[in-house]
Formats: C-alpha cells, structure tokens, sequence
C-alpha cells in the first residue's frame, strides 16, 4: 500500500532545494539559462545545476547570479529551514 | 546582450575548475602511489641498486617534500601551534620508521646483512636527514602562519 505525503513542509524543501526561487527570478527577467550563465561568467550547466540544487555556488557567484536578477541574496539563496 | 563572461583558459568556470581540481589530485595521488609501489617492487621484489631507479627516486623525493610544505606554507594542513612535545613526537615516528626500513632494507631482504655499526651509521644519516626535513617543515609552517596573518591585517 503506498501512502501520499503531502505535507506543506516538505513541499516547501523541495521548493528551495530545486532552487525555484533563482528559476523564476531567471524567467521573470526573460534570461534563458545560458543569457544568465554569460551575464556572471559561468557556463549553462552550472546554471542549471544550481536551479537544480545540484551544485552550491560559491558566494562570489551567488552575488553575481543576484546583481543580474536586480535581486537580494535572501530572495534567491535563503530558506528557512524548520 | 552585454555579457561579463572573459572566456578564460578552456572557457571554465568555477564548477567546472572544482571538478577538474579534483580529478586532477585524484589522478595525481593514484600516481605517486604508482610509482611509490614501483619503487618498492624494484628495490625488493626485484632487488634492485637505488642507481638504477636514481631519476625516479630523486622524483619521488622532492614531489614528496615540496607537496608537504607547500601544504603547510598554504595553509591546507592546519597548525594551531608548534608544541614541542608533539614535535618530538612526530620526530620519533619518522625515526622509528625510518630505522625499521633501513632495517628492512640491509639486513631482512639483503644477504648478508649490515652489521651493527654500518647499521648504525646508516640510521645516524636517517635521523640526521628526518631531523633536517622536519626543520625545513616547520619553518615553513611558521611562514605560511606569519604570511596568512599579514593577510589578515
């Protein structure tokens, strides 16, 4: 028998942990991930690693990914964790 | 679209740098570990004279020496503080071993073996170079902590 979980919180980690918050900062900009990889000086995959959850950026990226997308580190990079 | 990207050396950025740092020191290990255990094969197994592995031995040695202190002048093997006790401890291990293999060396796997006094003067010049080499380590682990706290300031 398997059972559906769904529970808010963890919804909410799988929210931050495939970074959304970056994918539809990205998307509302109109950057594809490689107009967004060229503007900080990374390649596509690791742009899309990241949106993935797959790679942590270094905080020197974080910070370029977040002046390109007129956002705050918090807005794309923070979640709360309960 | 103005783009900030330099293309830099093979185009890489810094995830792409991790990765190859990694595979690299991966491949870079496994290879000193090669050519150690070629060294050992050779000098027993095969009982071969050092001169005739001088070069690789003589590779071995300095890669072996520069890697640590390059470590430690980095900062990657972190020092708190030199304490003499564990200093002469460390020293003591690498006496200890170094005795053991120079055992090892004349007198299990060659026949006949060193008597004592060769034996001595052999493990006289190992304590001498352990003791030069543990020096050498120590000031550069002192550099290295002096350069990281005037980056500091």
């Amino acid at each position: 028998m398997q059972y559906i979980y769904c529970d808010m919180e963890y919804l909410y980690y799988l929210y931050c942990m495939e970074n959304m918050k970056l994918k539809l900062a990205r998307v509302e900009k109109g950057l594809s991930q490689q107009d967004l990889a060229d503007l900080v000086g990374a390649t596509r995959q690791t742009i899309g690693l990241i949106e993935k959850g797959k790679y942590n950026p270094s905080l020197n990226l974080c910070v370029k990914i977040a002046k390109v997308l007129n956002r705050t580190l918090n807005d794309l990079f923070w979640y709360e964790n309960k | 679209m103005k783009t900030n990207n330099k293309k830099p050396f093979l185009n890489m950025d810094e995830r792409n740098k991790q990765i190859a740092y990694k595979v690299i020191s991966i491949m870079y290990f496994l290879t000193i570990i090669a050519i150690q255990g070629i060294v050992i094969y050779r000098q027993f197994a095969l009982g071969q004279e050092i001169g005739d592995f001088e070069d690789i031995a003589i590779i071995m040695t300095i890669n072996s020496l520069f890697l640590v202190s390059a470590l430690l002048y980095f900062g990657a093997i972190q020092v708190r503080r030199l304490k003499i006790k564990s200093i002469i401890l460390i020293y003591a291990v690498f006496v200890v071993l170094g005795t053991l293999f120079t055992y090892a060396k004349y007198n299990i796997f060659q026949s006949p073996g060193l008597s004592f006094e060769q034996l001595f003067d052999k493990i006289i010049i190992v304590i001498t170079i352990i003791g030069l080499i543990m020096g050498f380590w120590i000031l550069l682990s002192f550099l290295g902590k002096k350069r990281l706290e005037k980056e500091l300031e």
